[in-house]
C-alpha cells in the first residue's frame, strides 16, 4: 500500500508535482500514466525517498521510507536502468545491493535466474544493452522479496519476449497479493497489464480509477454498421436522433444507439446488414481525452499550405 | 520462470535488516570490484617503490654519509605524489557513483544517508591506510636492502625511526583519500572533484612558495600554508624541532581537514536531492 497525501515537489518557480494525492492498493497493478515532465518519474523517486517533497508526504505500508529498516524487503525499485555503476559486473552489483541487508549471496544467484541475466552476470554492466540493463534492474528490485514494487517505464527497451516476461511477471506479483505501481509511455501495454490507472499531467493527478471504468468514461462508444443501403440506414438513424458518420461507402459509425437496436431497425425496414460491431474507445483514446491540455512538450502539426504537392514531372 | 518466488521467508525476513557493519561490507564490495580501484593502487605501489629506491640509490652514490636526507625519508617522499591518486581514488569512488546514477541505488537500499556517507568514508580510510602500509613496507625493506650495503640500513629497532613514519605516512594517504571523497559529495562531478582535490594537495602548496619572495606583510599566507594538508602531514610522519608545527598540531589539522570535508559533506548528502 503506497499513500500519497498532497505531495508536491517544486524546483524554484517550476511545480514539477502540485498536491498530488493517491493510493496504490496490494493485489492490483496500477499504472502511472501522463505525458513527458507530468511528474511520474519524479512522484517515484519522493515515494522512496530519493527527492525530498516540498510539500505533503507520501508513505508505504504507513511509514515514510526513509524510516524503514529493511527497505530491500519491503519496496523493490526499479527507476531506470542506468542505476547502475557501468564498471562493475551485474552480479557484484547486486552483491553490494544484498550486502546491506545481509541477504546470502544465494538470493543473488536466484534473482539473476529469475531477471534470465545468467550468462552476462559476470560482465561489466556498462557493456549492456538497454533490454539487459532493465532486466539487472528488475533483479535488484526483486532481492529482498519486497511486497511493494515501484517499476519506473519497465518495458522500455525490452524485446517482445521480455515485453511478455514483464507482463506476466507484474501479474503474478499482484495475483500473490503484492502492491505494484508501474509507469509506462506504451498505452496499448498499459491497458494489458494494468488493472487500475492514475493519469498525471502537469504534476496533477487527472484520473484515478480503474482501467475499465476510465476508457469508459472517457471514450464514446460507437457502433460500426456495413450495409450495402449504409446511406439509406443512415439517413433512418439521424433521424432518429443518432450521430453517423460515414467512414467508407458501405460503412457508417453510429454512435447514440446500441447495437441491438440499430440490428432491429434494420431488419423492420428489409435492410441487409454485413457487420454489426460495437466498438469501445482504447486507453489511447481515454488518455488523449485526459491530458489534451495537459502535454507540456506537444509536437505541434505542421501548418496545412493548401496546396498540394506538386507531382514530380517525368 | 519462478517470478517472485523467492528463498526469502517472510518469518524469516526480519534478519535481513540494515546495519552499519552492513553497509560497511556493501561498500568494501563496491570498492574492490572496480579495476579502476586496483590501477589506483598498482600505480601508487610502483610509484611508492620506484621513488623510494631511486632515492636511495641517489642516497648511496652521495658519498658520505647521510646529511640530513636518510632511509626513511627515501620511503616516505614518493607520499608527495602518490597522495594525489588517493585523493584522487576517494574523489572517484563517489563520483562515480553519481556519474553513472549508481548512487540512486544505493540511496534506494540505504535511504539513511548519514550511514552511507560513514561506511564509504570508513572503507576507503581502511582500504588505503592496508594498501599503503603494505607498499611503504615494501618500500622499506628494498631502501634498507640497498641502504644495508652501505651501513645505513633503517633503524627497524626503534619504533619512532620506521614504523611511526610509516603508519603515519598511511594514515596520510587515508586522509587524502577522505578529502577526495569529501569533494566528490560535495560537487559531485569527477572532473571538478578531481580538479578540487588536485587544487588542496599539490597546486595550494606550490602557489604559497611564491609568497616566500614577498614582504613581511604577506607572511601570513606562509604561515596558513603550513596547515595545508600535505605540510601538515610533513610534520606529522617525520616530526622535528625545527618543524613548522608539532606532531600533535600537524595530526590535529589532518583531523580537521577530515573532520571538515565529511561534516560539509554529510550537510549537503542530506539535504539534497540524488
Amino acid at each position: 500500500m503506497i499513500t500519497a497525501e498532497g505531495l508536491s515537489k517544486r524546483y524554484g518557480p517550476k511545480t514539477a508535482v502540485d498536491a498530488v494525492s493517491f493510493t496504490v492498493k496490494p493485489g492490483t497493478v496500477t499504472g502511472f500514466l501522463g505525458p513527458n515532465g507530468a511528474g511520474k518519474s519524479t512522484t517515484m523517486r519522493m515515494i522512496v525517498g530519493l527527492d525530498r517533497p516540498s510539500a505533503g508526504r507520501v508513505t508505504v505500508n504507513g511509514h515514510e521510507y526513509r524510516r524503514l529498516h529493511a527497505p530491500l524487503t519491503e519496496v523493490g525499485v526499479l527507476l531506470d536502468a542506468k542505476a547502475v555503476h557501468t564498471g562493475r559486473s551485474a552480479r557484484n552489483h547486486l552483491r553490494a545491493l544484498a550486502a546491506t541487508h545481509g541477504l546470502p549471496s544465494k538470493r543473488v544467484d536466484e534473482v539473476i535466474e529469475i531477471a534470465g541475466i545468467a550468462s552476462v552476470s559476470r560482465k561489466r554492466a556498462g557493456g549492456f544493452s538497454l533490454g539487459m540493463g532493465q532486466r539487472l534492474g528488475i533483479a535488484a528490485a526483486l532481492l529482498g522479496d519486497p511486497h511493494t514494487l515501484i517499476l519506473d517505464e519497465p518495458v522500455n527497451g525490452l524485446d517482445p519476449e521480455g515485453v511478455m516476461w514483464v507482463r506476466n511477471f507484474v501479474r503474478q506479483a499482484a495475483s500473490e497479493g503484492r502492491t505494484v505501481l508501474l509507469s509506462s509511455h506504451l498505452m496499448s501495454e498499459m491497458a494489458q497489464t494494468a488493472d487500475h490507472i492514475i493519469v498525471l499531467g502537469r504534476g496533477k493527478v487527472l484520473a484515478d480509477a480503474p482501467l475499465s471504468q476510465l476508457v469508459q468514461e472517457w471514450t464514446t462508444a460507437q457502433v460500426r454498421v456495413r450495409s450495402p443501403r449504409a446511406a439509406e440506414l443512415g439517413d433512418l438513424l439521424v433521424a432518429a436522433g443518432a450521430v453517423v458518420a460515414p467512414s467508407a461507402h458501405d460503412v457508417i459509425d453510429v454512435t447514440g444507439p446500441e447495437a441491438w437496436w440499430i440490428g432491429d431497425l434494420a431488419a423492420e425496414r428489409g435492410i441487409a446488414l454485413h457487420e454489426l460491431t460495437p466498438t469501445s474507445g482504447s486507453l489511447e483514446d481515454a488518455y488523449l481525452a485526459l491530458t489534451g491540455e495537459a502535454v507540456e512538450y506537444r509536437s505541434h502539426t505542421l501548418p496545412d499550405t493548401g496546396a498540394p504537392i506538386p507531382e514530380a514531372v517525368a | 520462470m519462478s517470478a517472485v518466488a523467492s528463498a526469502v521467508a517472510p518469518a524469516v525476513a526480519g534478519r535481513f535488516r540494515l546495519s552499519v557493519p552492513r553497509s560497511l561490507r556493501s561498500e568494501w564490495i563496491k570498492l574492490t570490484t572496480l579495476r579502476s580501484t586496483w590501477w589506483s593502487i598498482a600505480i601508487t605501489a610502483a610509484l611508492t617503490i620506484g621513488i623510494a629506491a631511486l632515492i636511495a640509490f641517489a642516497l648511496t652514490t652521495a658519498g658520505a654519509g647521510p646529511r640530513g636526507l636518510n632511509g626513511i625519508m627515501a620511503v616516505v617522499s614518493p607520499i608527495q605524489f602518490t597522495a594525489l591518486l588517493a585523493g584522487i581514488l576517494g574523489a572517484i569512488a563517489v563520483t562515480g557513483e553519481y556519474s553513472t546514477g549508481m548512487i540512486r541505488s544505493t540511496l534506494a537500499a540505504d535511504p539513511c544517508r548519514g550511514r552511507v556517507l560513514v561506511a564509504k568514508a570508513v572503507v576507503l580510510a581502511v582500504f588505503l591506510f592496508l594498501a599503503s602500509l603494505v607498499m611503504f613496507l615494501v618500500a622499506a625493506l628494498i631502501v634498507s636492502a640497498i641502504l644495508g650495503s652501505h651501513g645505513q640500513a633503517l633503524e627497524w629497532g626503534s619504533p619512532d625511526k620506521v614504523i611511526l613514519p610509516l603508519l603515519s605516512a598511511s594514515a596520510t594517504m587515508s586522509v587524502c583519500a577522505l578529502i577526495g571523497v569529501s569533494f566528490g559529495f560535495l560537487l559531485r562531478s569527477g572532473a571538478g572533484a578531481i580538479a578540487a582535490t588536485v587544487g588542496l594537495l599539490f597546486v595550494l602548496p606550490i602557489m604559497s612558495t611564491f609568497f616566500a619572495f614577498a614582504g613581511e606583510s604577506w607572511k601570513w599566507v606562509l604561515d596558513a600554508a603550513n596547515y595545508l594538508p600535505l605540510s601538515a602531514a610533513q610534520n606529522a610522519i617525520l616530526p622535528s624541532d625545527t618543524a613548522p608545527l608539532s606532531a600533535g598540531v600537524a595530526f590535529l589539522t589532518l583531523g580537521a581537514w577530515v573532520a571538515a570535508g565529511l561534516l560539509g559533506s554529510w550537510a549537503v548528502l542530506r539535504s539534497r536531492d540524488a
